[in-house]
């Protein structure tokens, strides 16, 4: 049987009746546990894989596979309407996500999120059916100088994040940056910034920060406004359905993010939200609305959004391919098709193809019923915005800390989510960007062991970092990204860029 | 924290409270450069060890705080919105409260507290309605969460009087 | 709200029992590593075979299961249905860490699983067996680069040994720490670095596939179907076993402890366990009481002295 054979059968076994309501099943549950801020997919996968234990192998694989993308989409929702981002990879969404749901434009902004990660997850689970092979030959040409080089690009993208004023973006990412320090150095073992507490050996938990700093930093300054601030948010103003201009101007970034977010998620150090930032930065420069991006542009949801799922494809091919757990949620993905007796590796695709490709059409089922559940709910959702602000944001606390206690049940953890709570309610008075932070603390570690790896395998010559071709051309684009805005300035072009510099002198 | 400034006729003096964002800055500056004074080099084959990323961060940070000052004595900052501190005290208070008593009284207790204080901060004032209606709510949370999806979350005497 | 709702209704029908637990299983990680699968493992399997009713896992991640230990030694004191999953890698945490609590404060039971390290070259490297590595190790131990897990860990403490057998200053060995078995596996196959080492259920398909050549293994003697030369037979004189063990709480009677005792025997004898070790390829190594707890000990001093060997303990 042919490649094409294999999927079409895998197709019609995942299309029957009952399955497809397993497939419901699994992205209903996987929406509903992943939406709690704290919880990211790793840990709605971890305790949902038992429910599918009870089902025939192809029931549990395809309510897997369903409890995975829900699991990854659960996020963007609270990220669009409540700016409090489930986990790491939907932070950029809330950027522009939560603008526009704040402009009564949270309809639109759920759709192009689920649209686009239908789209996503449709190109990508489809090159992993048919490019794999390729793409983790290329995945594995990436060494620890060719990641320092992604990391520099990555660093040199954020700036995208900083919102108006260059010092007080610096400040943020800086902050994120010295957070990152805090724990055991993972190349020497040795602690740093723990001050003797136990609790900070292990750093501090990206989910932790962006919970405290989102949901909790939110809550305080939204609440400090006092009745000032708006009574109520209107939830929808015009259609809560895309319309032409939406489509328009989405369809492109669904693309781009899909071509960011496959190759990287598919890396085994890159990581669902790196792609994130590389495409919310890559429509920033290529928008024809810069004015937009800020204060609610449909691409800086729609392309982070398709990234994200892009890379939840990608990180199987490493995976499917070379038995490589790359993520948390993968590792837990792996236990659970050991479950199921497909045993990840070389050898996979051509000792099991039944069970390889009805886990792909399994994917490809789930992604489609992500959206058959997830378009109509889009009205219910928006309804969320109009419930009373005290029951709304005693909610959300209720359910962020929820997240926090199951994922890690420690009073430290929770002191940990009250100051960082603080310092994100300080930094909102004073106007300091928050997304920053977070892209720091993720960052950081990843740019700083790739860079000793590098420098210790070449034992201490620099040149290396520089003389592969990959590498080389990351840091020219990178470099490029630096530069060209310089010279822009220099010449006096672009209101925006000149605003930037009138703040900074 | 300052508490507001007086918009338009003062914007033009120095800031206290962003002066104070820059001492800070200084301070964790200081902070990591003597933390990072007692680790060991041992770098191994590398010259960048695990001293000098957080060297860098610290001159950096030294660098950041310099520049806020200057904004800062030139009254560059943004203007501030009124922020009520009430409402704060309110809702860190049920942050600190569930905290405290998530291990003694239970999830649902705990939670239900943070979940009035909240409201409360909110301007719900009702306490005696919300509290009940917080853990009533925040039970049936527990019991979704802790017996249906087997997530682990600390059970009080309210939960063992009914598992 | 609805969804929550939705959800529970969803679960229920799906038969998730709901009794009250009978033992609670700490995995001092995060989801996913080695100790959560241990523990989701024999919660699956003591809820099947019936020796306990309903078991919850929670995991208590950090410092390599140090914030774990210190957590189930202090909250747990006295209480026979909470059982601690741990093994070889909190042994040098404690170590590295300077962690107050170590595995005196609480009551190891068995020793239940173990793997074996191996160390690999890719298929393409000049290295074709354990000499060749040795040879290259002893001319310049700055150019022979080893990829495994974090620093401190097994597989760090194992090279540490393997340089000393073979006569190079333990202190000079050029070993990359990643954090996870994949990225150091990608570093491998991608010939990032010159050898790796790990437990042998990370490189087994590869192997298989001729990806990566398989020059030794850690065990005393050689594995049914495995391939490969002990370290010993290469003239190596090391062997190291990476074990996964569970404990109970700390001041517990004689009666309570047999009792738990006696649950474990029955968990690592059960048809439902051979299952499991069998399809996650682990190695039944199952030790308990006097005899486990003598090779505790044992293992405990030898890896004082290997980690202040390679400078990561004072």
């Amino acid at each position: 049987m042919g490649t094409f054979d294999f999927l079409l059968q895998g197709l019609l076994v995942a299309a029957q009746p009952m399955n497809l309501l397993y497939a419901l099943i699994g992205v209903t549950l996987g929406t509903a546990v992943g939406v709690l801020p704290g919880i990211g997919p790793a840990l709605t996968v971890a305790l949902l894989l038992p429910v599918t234990y009870q089902l025939d192998p192809a029931g549990s694989l395809i309510m897997f596979a369903g409890i995975y993308y829900g699991g990854m989409y659960g996020g963007s929702t609270t990220s669009i309407l409540l700016n409090t981002p489930g986990e790491s990879a939907s932070i950029v969404t809330a950027l522009e996500g939560n603008k526009m749901a704040r402009a009564g434009r949270g309809g639109p902004a759920l759709a192009t999120a689920a649209i686009g990660s239908f789209v996503a997850g449709l190109i990508a689970t489809l090159g992993l059916a048919f490019i794999a092979p390729y793409i983790v030959k290329l995945a594995l040409v990436f060494g620890p100088r060719e990641y320092f080089a992604l990391m520099v690009l990555a660093f040199v993208t954020v700036s995208s994040a900083f919102g108006d004023s260059t010092l007080r973006g610096l400040t943020s990412l800086f902050v994120g940056l010295t957070l990152a320090c805090i724990g055991i150095d993972q190349l020497t073992g040795q602690a740093r910034l723990s001050f003797g507490v136990p609790d900070l050996l292990d750093g501090i938990e990206v989910t932790t920060l962006a919970v405290a700093m989102f949901a909790i930093g939110e809550t305080l300054f939204i609440a400090a406004q006092g009745d000032r601030g708006p009574d109520k948010v209107e939830a929808v103003k015009g259609s809560v359905w895309m319309n032409a201009a939406d489509w328009g101007r989405s369809w492109k970034p669904w693309l781009r993010g899909t071509f960011i977010g496959f190759p990287i998620g598919a890396m085994p150090a890159g990581g669902a939200e790196i792609g994130t930032f590389l495409s919310y930065a890559a429509e920033k420069r290529l928008t024809k609305h810069p004015e937009e991006f800020g204060n609610g542009a449909i691409e800086g949801v729609a392309g982070p959004e398709a990234a994200n799922n892009a890379s939840a494809a990608g990180t199987l091919v490493p995976l499917l391919t070379l038995g490589l757990p790359t993520t948390a949620t993968a590792a837990i993905m792996l236990a659970g098709f050991q479950q199921y007796g497909l045993q990840p590796g070389p050898l996979l695709f051509a000792t099991n193809p039944q069970l390889v490709w009805g886990l792909i059409a399994s994917l490809l089922i789930a992604n489609f019923m992500l959206l058959v559940l997830n378009l109509p709910l889009i009205g219910l959702w928006v309804k969320l915005l109009t419930i009373p602000k005290p029951w709304l944001y005693a909610g959300i606390l209720l359910f962020a800390t929820l997240g926090t206690i199951g994922a890690n049940p420690s009073v430290f953890e929770l002191g940990m989510l009250l100051a960082f709570g603080l310092l994100g309610y300080v930094m909102r008075i004073f106007g300091y960007p928050i997304a920053p932070v977070v892209v720091g603390l993720i960052l950081g570690p990843l740019a700083e062991q790739q860079l000793r790896r590098a420098l210790s395998i070449s034992q201490g010559d620099v040149t290396v970092l520089f003389t592969s071709p990959i590498a080389a051309v990351l840091l020219v684009i990178a470099a490029l990204a630096l530069i060209v805005p310089l010279i822009l300035r220099a010449r006096g072009r672009g209101e925006m860029l000149a605003q930037l510099a009138a703040s900074e002198d | 924290m300052n508490k507001g400034n007086n918009p338009s006729v003062e914007t033009r003096r120095p800031d206290r409270a962003a002066l104070i964002i820059a001492v800070v800055l200084a301070a964790i500056a200081a902070v990591i450069f003597w933390d990072v004074s007692r680790l060991t080099g041992l770098a191994g084959y590398s010259q960048v060890g695990p001293m000098t990323v957080p060297y860098a961060i610290a001159c950096c940070l030294i660098a950041l705080a310099v520049w806020t000052a200057i904004e800062a004595w030139r009254g560059d900052f943004p203007e501030r919105e009124h922020q009520q501190a009430g409402p704060v005290v309110w809702i860190v208070a049920g942050l600190a409260a569930q905290m405290l008593l998530l291990n003694t009284l239970g999830f649902s207790i705990a939670t239900g507290i943070l979940f009035a204080l909240t409201a409360r901060g909110f301007g719900k004032r009702r306490l005696w309605l919300t509290v009940p209606v917080g853990i009533a709510f925040s039970f049936a949370v527990w019991a979704v969460f802790a017996k249906l999806l087997q997530l682990s979350l600390p059970a009080g005497p309210l939960e063992r009087l009914f598992f | 709200m609805k969804h929550v709702f939705l959800a529970s209704i969803l679960a229920g029908a799906l038969a998730l029992p709901v009794y009250a637990a009978d033992y609670t299983i700490i995995a001092p990680a995060n989801p996913g590593g080695g100790w959560d699968q241990t523990a989701r493992s024999m919660q699956t399997v003591m809820q099947q075979e019936g020796i306990s009713g309903n078991v919850q896992v929670q995991n208590v991640p950090g410092a390599g299961g140090t914030i774990g230990l210190a957590q189930f030694a202090s909250q747990q004191k006295g209480n026979p249905n909470a059982l601690l999953v741990g093994g070889y890698v909190m042994v040098g945490a404690i170590l590295t860490n300077n962690s107050p609590v170590s595995l005196k404060d609480v009551t190891p039971i068995a020793r239940l699983t173990g793997e074996y390290e191996a160390i690999v070259v890719p298929a393409s490297s000049e290295i074709q067996t354990m000499k060749d590595l040795v040879e290259a190790l002893k001319k310049d131990p700055g150019a022979v680069s080893w990829a495994g897990g974090s620093a401190g860990g097994t597989d760090h403490i194992a090279v540490g040994l393997i340089a000393k057998a073979a006569g190079v200053d333990p202190t000079k060995i050029n070993y990359i720490a990643y954090s996870g078995g994949g990225e150091a596996l990608a570093a491998i196959l991608g010939s990032q670095v010159t050898a790796g080492i790990s437990g042998y259920g990370e490189f087994e398909s590869q192997v298989k596939a001729g990806t990566l050549r398989l020059l030794a293994v850690s065990s005393a003697e050689r594995i049914e179907g495995i391939d490969a030369p002990t370290l010993k037979e290469s003239g190596v004189d090391v062997v190291v076993e990476n074990w996964r063990m569970v404990a109970a709480a700390p001041g517990l009677t004689d009666e309570q402890k047999t009792a738990v005792e006696a649950d474990v025997e029955k968990l690592a004898k059960s048809a439902g366990w051979q299952e499991v070790l069998k399809t996650k390829g682990w190695q039944d190594t199952y030790l308990a009481g006097d005899a486990f707890e003598e090779q505790l000990a044992k293992d405990i001093s030898a890896t004082e002295t290997v980690l202040k060997d390679i400078g990561l303990v004072k």
